[in-house]
């Protein structure tokens, strides 16, 4: 039964993805209007506070709005830092990491509704045939330091100053401002007012036009790279802090030969993380790794790339598998059938 | 000294109370008995919430009724097992202090006044930021008064009442929906309007649109949550001889889209997609190579 439903880890990983977008952008509609108020409000993926109908909040503006409101206020007053300012801050942090700990940073690639928006227009990317455009070993060291800057500036640094008065108080929330989820998610509501730039100030001006433009460069990105934000998303390096602490993990053998000849995982990640291919051990399990499982979907051999929690396979590389999931979509997300032939026929001339 | 503030209030209002019926109101003069804490703008009895410190961390709320004489302020918490939960607020000079009960979340907050043929009750909704509080559907659904306007939901974290947006809000007696009664919107920007609950009792209000240009208010501003007005409804109803009159109140914000500009985001949006248009470029030697493969 659960095998006609979910033939492969893929169909189950976009069926979860389908259940968690609607809980994260419509779950407060369907489980009652409180409900964000109540799970989490700690939540590992870019959940937006700015959706009127989510189910929970991402931690980000959770920490944004701490750091802004009661750290960044209590720095100010120098020699006047209590215990108490910090506790609502650790308590989020204690909460995101309740959840982390079990599924890591398959929050990235099973639940974030960024993500699952994403993946959806590189399948119709796929389907109007055009070009996957890759990030190569030698340039995608370039855009994997943005996370991190993301992470620092724009969620640690200025919410923290703006709280001790030393920056604008428009820039409280500065990554919520420049957020393509905040546009996406509430857009997927029928509210519009999210796509509307803020013209309060010249700070919000500047924020709003940048985060709508980088709405809508991520919305056409994605047609032809895998994943356009998820590469800059402070959430993948928050979460990259956290990610050795969790007893859900990827973890590929020590070493196997036939790797170096191979790369097909290379290939599957959406994310371009070549060392899948050429790493071994707890090495393979990267940084920027959103524990979508396409790796160990498209590794030929046997268990050589597994999903592990606390120490058991929940699901592991094998050669049957590879063979029938190459049979219907490349390790690159191209269908073998299907693919509307129209404008790559015009293309081609 | 508390005590004798008190009885002065309750003297003057004794003295100066007649019916209350909403429509009436202006001719009513409840608030001259407190014109020194009263804003002019209405009548009708409110609980208004004051912010007392700077420090979000420390920051005290003070409850402020106006334009009633009551004895105390009745804290509803959202959990009801909460033994210590329902507390009773002593009135002092300054209002009365409420503490955050261990449920935190969504507080409902009533002050009553009664005579011998009239009851007036003013009830707010005060939110504590913390998490942990339960679901305050089952504090709305509780009876505390006879009369009684409940928000249908109240807007939750991040959100709040705005101009031209429409909120439902039950209206009930004695626990039971009263259906085809008139409600009174009136708000401190000076609008007033009247709307009508239906068969179950439930009245959908429009948030009136009545800011003025120049009341627009930059400073302040914190997160998208922009300084606003207050709003209140009020309800009357006659029963045994005796006129009841409710008030609930809140503030509200400026339209979603005031200081927003739509036409500039699709613009921003589109230089966006403008920009990420020659990743879509499919080369024709790439594309060969591509079906090749595929192939």
């Amino acid at each position: 039964m659960l095998n006609n439903l979910f033939p492969t880890l893929a169909r189950f990983r976009f069926s979860v993805q389908i259940v968690m977008l609607f809980v994260t952008v419509y779950g407060g509609a369907l489980l009652g209007s409180y409900t964000v108020d109540r799970i989490s409000q700690a939540l590992p993926s870019l959940s937006c506070a700015y959706d009127k109908m989510t189910g929970d909040h991402c931690i980000l503006i959770v920490t944004q709005h701490q750091l802004h409101h009661r750290v960044g206020a209590a720095l100010a007053k120098a020699g006047d830092v209590a215990l108490n300012v910090f506790i609502p801050t650790l308590m989020s942090v204690g909460v995101f990491f309740m959840f982390f700990f079990f599924l890591n940073k398959a929050f990235c690639g099973w639940v974030c509704p960024l993500g699952t928006v994403q993946e959806m227009i590189y399948k119709i990317g796929r389907r109007i045939g055009r070009p996957l455009k890759r990030f190569t070993p030698e340039n995608v060291g370039r855009v994997r330091p943005a996370k991190w800057l993301m992470l620092l500036v724009l969620v640690l640094g200025l919410p923290t100053l703006a709280g001790m008065g030393t920056v604008a108080n428009e820039l409280g929330d500065p990554f919520c401002q420049v957020c393509p989820s905040r546009i996406a998610t509430t857009l997927l509501t029928a509210d519009t007012e999210q796509l509307a730039v803020h013209t309060g100030t010249g700070i919000n001006l500047f924020l709003g036009a940048l985060g709508n433009a980088l709405f809508g460069f991520i919305i056409i990105a994605a047609l032809a790279v895998r994943q356009p934000f998820c590469r800059i998303c402070p959430l993948l390096s928050w979460n990259a802090l956290f990610q050795k602490l969790s007893p859900m993990r990827l973890v590929k053998k020590e070493s196997h030969e036939k790797c170096e000849k191979c790369g097909v995982c290379e290939k599957a990640c959406p994310m371009d993380i070549h060392e899948i291919g050429t790493a071994f051990g707890s090495k393979a399990f990267h940084e920027d790794c959103t524990l979508c499982g396409r790796c160990a979907e498209y590794c030929p051999d046997d268990d050589v790339i597994q999903i592990k929690f606390f120490g058991f396979k929940l699901f592991g590389s094998s050669r049957d598998y590879y063979k029938a999931r190459v049979k219907f979509e490349t390790p690159e997300g191209q269908p073998k059938k299907r693919v509307i032939p129209i404008l790559r026929a015009k293309e081609n001339g | 000294m508390r005590i004798l503030y008190s009885a002065c209030l309750f003297a003057i209002c004794t003295a100066t109370a007649s019916a209350a019926e909403p429509t009436a109101m202006a001719a009513h003069d409840h608030g001259a008995m407190m014109r020194s804490q009263s804003n002019i703008w209405t009548q009708l009895p409110l609980l208004k919430a004051r912010m007392k410190g700077q420090d979000m961390a420390a920051r005290k709320v003070i409850m402020q009724p106006q334009n009633i004489a009551a004895d105390a302020i009745e804290a509803w918490p959202n959990d009801l097992d909460d033994a210590n939960g329902h507390r009773s607020l002593t009135i002092g000079m300054g209002g009365a202090p409420l503490d955050k009960p261990a449920s935190g979340g969504f507080q409902m907050l009533t002050a009553r006044e009664e005579q011998d043929d009239a009851v007036r009750v003013a009830s707010t909704v005060h939110y504590f930021g913390e998490r942990g509080g339960k679901n305050p559907t089952t504090m709305f659904d509780q009876v505390k008064h006879e009369l009684e306007i409940v928000p249908k939901p109240y807007p939750r974290e991040h959100s709040r009442y705005r101009a031209k947006e429409d909120w439902q809000f039950s209206v009930r007696f004695k626990g039971q929906p009263l259906v085809g009664q008139k409600v009174v919107l009136e708000t401190s920007n000076g609008s007033r309007s009247e709307f009508m609950t239906d068969a179950l009792g439930v009245v959908l209000i429009n948030v009136p649109d009545d800011f003025k240009p120049e009341e627009a208010q930059s400073k302040g501003e914190s997160h998208g949550m922009r300084r606003g007005a207050d709003l209140v409804l009020a309800v009357s109803h006659e029963d045994g001889g005796k006129r009841y009159l409710t008030a609930f109140n809140s503030n509200y914000g400026e339209d979603a889209f005031a200081k927003r500009d739509l036409a500039l985001g699709i613009g921003f949006t589109l230089l966006g997609m403008l920009g990420a248009a020659p990743l879509l470029r499919n080369r024709k030697a790439a594309a060969n190579k591509e079906e090749n493969t595929n192939a």
